[in-house]
């Protein structure tokens, strides 16, 4: 799944660089008038405070069984509210184990997607800037990887190497690289040509300079947005990991873990996957939601854009 | 390329025209069977693998003799009658006039034919390394229909051994596997379209009574709940096996034991599990009870042994496990005090899909134990891992484990369970005790009640005595059977399906 | 032109072999065949026979010198789960994957550029949130989960649909649709993005006010100009789409090659995991080199790099 989203599409917009501090004030109050962003914002804030705290407050409840409420439906008012999710196949709270899993969750696919970001970012940004040998096979090697089923390699790998927390964020972060490394290098193969980096250069700005200091930064916002997208993957993936057991290992908890462990449930207990799933589900589209407006704050030109063609 | 013009031809043209799937209800006499898993081969020598059996055995391919489970007995089949000439030589006599599906005649030859190519070792034939490993056996024809068969040490069982070996045409080629399969059965092998189906179809010449049912059709799917919608729709007639939670409908969901039973092997010799109050600890810490109706089907039964009551040798005076976390935690502290390391991480090892749920039967299983003080690391692995954690040689420097296994016995006897599981040499055994090796030998030269007795004492030695591991459950299976059919199964289906003993009801 | 797709086919070459490499090796870390395949009370003969057969007793290097070698004459081994040539079980699986795909990506395509372009028309507007809205439930639903859903609903409920298998179209549609979903919600938030940005460039604000009467004209001129992104994304599903067959071939008990690959690797048939991933590979570098070719005819700048 790979996105150059804004690779060409932006070809002939000069942007300008980065927003100014003082347009901070400017950036909350926009918040606060963008309703969708406003919300997203605050559902990630919730799973964030989830993240910290989750497994402090309820790892005991999460880990709690009984077999006598074996999937018990959820919204039934007599029991605990804790269960107001229902219950999983072993008499689980669904709830609980949502709220502890969120830090193993977004612990992994946050992990996963950064160190793809950084290491794919990176690598884009010498593929577009440095072309000859280097870059050609960068980017055979992305090709390579990228023309391989990720889940099969993900499984390949994991049965080389012990499937643990460590293992299987490389393996994710392995498989996204080359998204990142392509999406970035085309950018950079427009940026470069732009007047502002020729005239860096002809200023006799070093190259490492051009890159990280003018070229990375605009390069950002696509990559933001792309990440943002690739964190629902990256969950999905593990899913899939977790269903053919290789993914991480109970009693660690994962929204992937969960909604495999409930896909043998679909047709007589609904609820024990589809919570989880719902929950991975609001994650990436307030991440993606989010994103886009950060994007369009961040970017003066995007602004000008969405305020010209919403006339 | 051709298949993919066909399919391309046959989409743009009859999306249109084709008719409703509501009309793709089964004819008459044809039926569809639905299996969990497909066949990577269809030979006669794999027949006790139940994705092979399951198709062909007794309904393409024959034996000799058939088990009756239900009275621990045999009974003729391809055989008329035999008798045990000398402890080593027994004579069998065939049936007359019975023809293969390729035309050549069953005879003597046929069956020496047979049991040659089953014990050439040039093929890994489940029949021969499972049934026939260290029986020293020859066949040799007397006349056209009496075959003799010699064992180098006495085989009190060798009529119950050769329920095993599926009868061939000698044209079935030797030293390689064949993919269609000739033999005597009701049924005569059709087709083998690889990941989609098996067919077969009713065979004119059978020597016996001819069954109704017509053609039979084999699709496999994985998941459970696919399985059994497709028998609720009438896309097919009886799925072989459905997870507890998909056997909602008391009407077509039947039960039947499998022939499985399921326990913890524990790492005897490794501490902390090599002290004895540790493993009973760990016993009393397990409540089997709780997940019978929950995780595990509510027609399963608590096991004591690695067999079942259909199996000759069962010990049926063993009695459960209790479920005393207390007592569990006493013992444990006991050990603590004489000091065996009972803090030391103990590898539980599971593997996905060993039976329906057996994921969130470990992780419950591993709470429990964590529950009254056990350090349990829960790994599940994928078979080839598994096998390597189950197999000797043991890796060297190995942790302490309590390994889950699935031990399926379907031969009616415990000679194939009792060496494999428990003797010092037995590929799988943890446990290393002259006692029970001898035992073991012992039990494997006599017959009768002799035999039965000395299993039976084996059995309690190793469950009161050694407590070597933790006994689980014996299974159970759901089948799926479709309202079109009268079928209610039995043991035997654990490892084949006689078509002959489907009841097509007359269309209504 | 003949030279850049001669320099394109030669790079390809170079992913694939390094591909090969990359499975040959890691694929036998994971672990010895015998055990899987021999008895359990195999004896040591009888797993060195096993290994000779198969040739898994040579060091790996001259194992894969001698993989090379085979390569050349196509012959990529024997399987040892179905006791026949690799390429020949292979080939009889990858046509039923291929025809999946070949129906999902332009429904996939002609999906996502309608809608994508409608959205983009008026950004923030309530079709574009809509659009967008399902477009991510769509990106971000675990596949195995609608694919039992679909069963459930359409098959058992209300009986429109066959549950599962080949035979019929109708016993293709859940399958497509189930596979359909995750490349289309990515797509059209590609499509919509890169329309954005067309339909608020200079030209088309240009054409706008030179009075251009017909928006119809705007869409068209913008939507050309935005394709470049959109084939990018598409070819990069379309490669994708192996994982998605994996799971619905898998539910579906469809006879493809995603299920293939996976059960070769849990049952360790070294030969058709190479063969299939030589397979995919190949059909994956065909459509890169088909929509390099696209790119370099519309965009001079690419041949360059």
């Amino acid at each position: 799944m790979r996105s150059s989203i804004h690779a060409s599409g932006t070809a002939e917009m000069a942007r300008p660089a980065q927003a100014t501090p003082s347009a901070l004030r400017d950036i909350v109050s926009s918040l606060l008038r963008d309703k969708v962003a406003l919300v997203s914002a605050a559902f990630l804030a919730i799973v964030l405070v989830c993240v910290a705290l989750g497994p402090t407050l309820l790892a005991d409840q999460a880990r709690a069984m009984n077999l006598m409420q074996r999937n018990a439906a959820p919204f039934s008012f007599d029991r605990p509210w804790l269960y107001i999710l229902g219950a999983d196949a072993l008499g689980r709270s669904v709830l609980a184990r949502i709220i502890v899993a969120s830090q193993n969750t977004i612990l992994i696919a946050g992990t996963a997607v950064l160190t793809s970001l950084v290491v794919g970012g990176a690598l884009g940004l010498v593929a577009g800037f440095k072309e000859g040998a280097v870059s050609a096979i960068l980017l055979r090697l992305a090709d390579a990887i990228m023309s391989f089923p990720s889940l099969l390699l993900a499984v390949i790998v994991l049965f080389v190497f012990e499937p643990g927390v460590a293992n299987v964020i490389l393996v994710l972060a392995i498989s996204r690289v080359p998204i990142f490394l392509r999406t970035v290098r085309a950018e950079v193969l427009e940026l470069k040509e732009r007047l502002f980096v020729t005239s860096a250069r002809a200023m006799g700005a070093s190259t490492w300079r051009i890159l990280f200091r003018h070229v990375a930064p605009m390069v950002l916002p696509t990559v933001i947005n792309l990440a943002a997208l690739e964190m629902a993957f990256v969950m999905l993936v593990e899913s899939g990991l977790s269903f053919l057991g290789i993914g991480i290992q109970p009693p660690e908890i994962t929204w992937g873990l969960m909604v495999s462990d409930g896909r043998n449930y679909i047709g007589s207990a609904w609820w024990v996957a589809f919570w989880p799933g719902l929950v991975i589900m609001l994650v990436t589209m307030s991440l993606n939601l989010f994103s886009n407006w950060l994007r369009v704050v961040t970017d003066p030109v995007e602004r000008w854009r969405l305020q010209t063609s919403a006339e | 390329m051709n298949a993919f013009r066909k399919t391309a031809l046959g989409l743009s043209t009859a999306l249109f025209l084709s008719p409703m799937p509501a009309a793709m209800a089964q004819s008459g006499d044809a039926v569809t069977i639905v299996l969990p898993g497909g066949p990577d081969r269809l030979d006669p020598c794999e027949t006790p693998r139940s994705v092979i059996g399951r198709i062909i055995k007794q309904n393409v391919v024959e034996t000799l003799v058939e088990l009756d489970y239900a009275k621990q007995t045999t009974i003729p089949r391809l055989a008329e009658s035999w008798e045990q000439t000398s402890p080593t030589t027994w004579r069998f006599n065939l049936r007359k006039g019975v023809k293969f599906h390729d035309g050549t005649p069953f005879d003597a030859a046929s069956v020496v034919y047979s049991l040659e190519r089953t014990l050439d070792p040039k093929l890994t034939c489940i029949t021969r390394t499972k049934y026939f490993g260290g029986v020293d056996i020859t066949a040799r024809a007397i006349d056209e229909n009496t075959v003799e068969f010699m064992t180098k040490t006495p085989m009190p069982i060798l009529p119950t051994l050769l329920a095993q070996l599926a009868i061939a045409s000698a044209k079935t080629p030797k030293g390689e596997y064949t993919t269609e399969p000739i033999g005597t059965g009701p049924y005569d092998f059709v087709s083998w379209t690889q990941g989609e189906n098996v067919k077969i179809k009713r065979f004119d010449g059978y020597w016996g009574e001819k069954p109704k049912i017509e053609d039979a059709t084999y699709v496999w799917r994985s998941e459970s709940s696919v399985a059994a919608a497709m028998v609720e729709t009438g896309e097919a007639d009886l799925a072989f096996s459905i997870a507890p939670q998909d056997a909602t409908n008391p009407e077509t969901d039947k039960v039947y034991p499998n022939s499985d039973s399921a326990m913890f092997r524990l790492s005897a010799d490794i501490p902390p599990l090599n002290d004895i109050r540790v493993r009973k600890a760990l016993n009393l810490a397990i409540d089997r009870k709780a997940f019978l109706g929950s995780v595990i089907s509510d027609k399963a039964e608590l096991a004591t042994q690695q067999v079942g009551p259909s199996v000759l040798g069962h010990n049926p005076n063993l009695v459960p496990w209790p479920y005393d976390p207390e007592q569990a935690k006493a013992l444990l502290a006991e050990a603590k005090a004489a000091g065996v390391p009972v803090d030391t991480e103990i590898r539980m090892i599971g593997r996905p899909g060993m039976f329906a749920n057996s994921n969130e039967f470990v992780e419950a299983a591993a709470e429990m134990l964590r529950a009254v003080g056990f350090k349990i690391k829960l790994d599940n692995l994928e078979m080839t891992q598994w096998l390597e954690a189950a197999n000797k040689p043991f890796a060297a420097g190995r942790q302490a484990n309590a390994l889950l296994t699935m031990h399926d016995n379907n031969s009616g006897d415990a000679q194939f369970t009792a060496f494999f599981k428990y003797h010092s040499d037995g590929r799988q055994s943890e446990i290393h005790d002259a006692k029970v090796d001898k035992l073991i030998t012992d039990a494997g030269m006599a017959s009768g009640e002799e035999r039965a007795k000395l299993y039976q004492e084996t059995f309690r030695y190793i469950y009161e005595d050694l407590v070597a591991d933790a006994p689980l459950f014996h299974m159970v299976n759901y089948m799926r059977v479709g309202k079109r059919i009268d079928f209610t199964p039995t043991i035997a289906n654990a490892v084949e399906l006689q078509l002959a003993k489907l009841v097509v009801k007359s269309p209504s | 032109m003949g030279n850049f797709i001669f320099k394109r086919s030669l790079q390809s070459v170079l992913s694939l072999a390094l591909l090969i490499i990359l499975v040959f090796f890691l694929a036998r870390f994971t672990g010895s065949p015998a055990d899987l395949y021999l008895p359990l009370d195999a004896t040591e003969e009888m797993r060195d026979q096993f290994n000779q057969r198969f040739g898994f007793d040579d060091p790996v290097y001259v194992q894969f010198f001698r993989f090379l070698g085979g390569l050349l004459q196509f012959d990529l081994g024997e399987s040892i789960q179905y006791s026949k040539p690799a390429v020949e079980v292979v080939l009889q699986a990858f046509p039923t994957t291929l025809m999946l795909a070949a129906i999902t990506m332009p429904i996939v395509i002609a999906v996502a550029i309608v809608t994508g372009s409608l959205a983009a028309f008026r950004p923030g507007g309530l079709f574009d949130r809509i659009a967008s809205l399902i477009s991510l439930i769509g990106a971000s639903t675990p596949n195995f989960w609608v694919a039992i859903v679909g069963v459930i609903v359409f098959a058992v409920w209300l009986r429109v649909l066959p549950t599962s298998g080949t035979g019929t179209p109708w016993h293709w549609v859940l399958p497509v649709a189930v596979l359909c979903l995750r490349p289309t919600g990515v797509l059209v938030q590609v499509v919509r993005s890169s329309m954005i940005t067309a339909l608020s460039s200079a030209y088309v604000k240009t054409a706008r006010a030179k009075g251009v009467r017909a928006r119809a004209i705007v869409f068209v001129h913008a939507l050309r100009n935005a394709l470049l992104p959109v084939i990018t994304v598409a070819s990069d599903q379309a490669a994708g789409i192996v994982n998605g067959a994996v799971i619905v071939e898998t539910v579906f008990g469809f006879p493809g090659i995603g299920k293939l690959m996976i059960d070769s690797v849990l049952l360790r048939d070294f030969a058709v995991i190479q063969a299939a991933v030589l397979v995919t590979a190949l059909a994956v570098f065909i459509i890169n080199i088909v929509v390099d070719i696209t790119y370099a005819l519309v965009d001079p700048r690419i041949r360059h790099s």
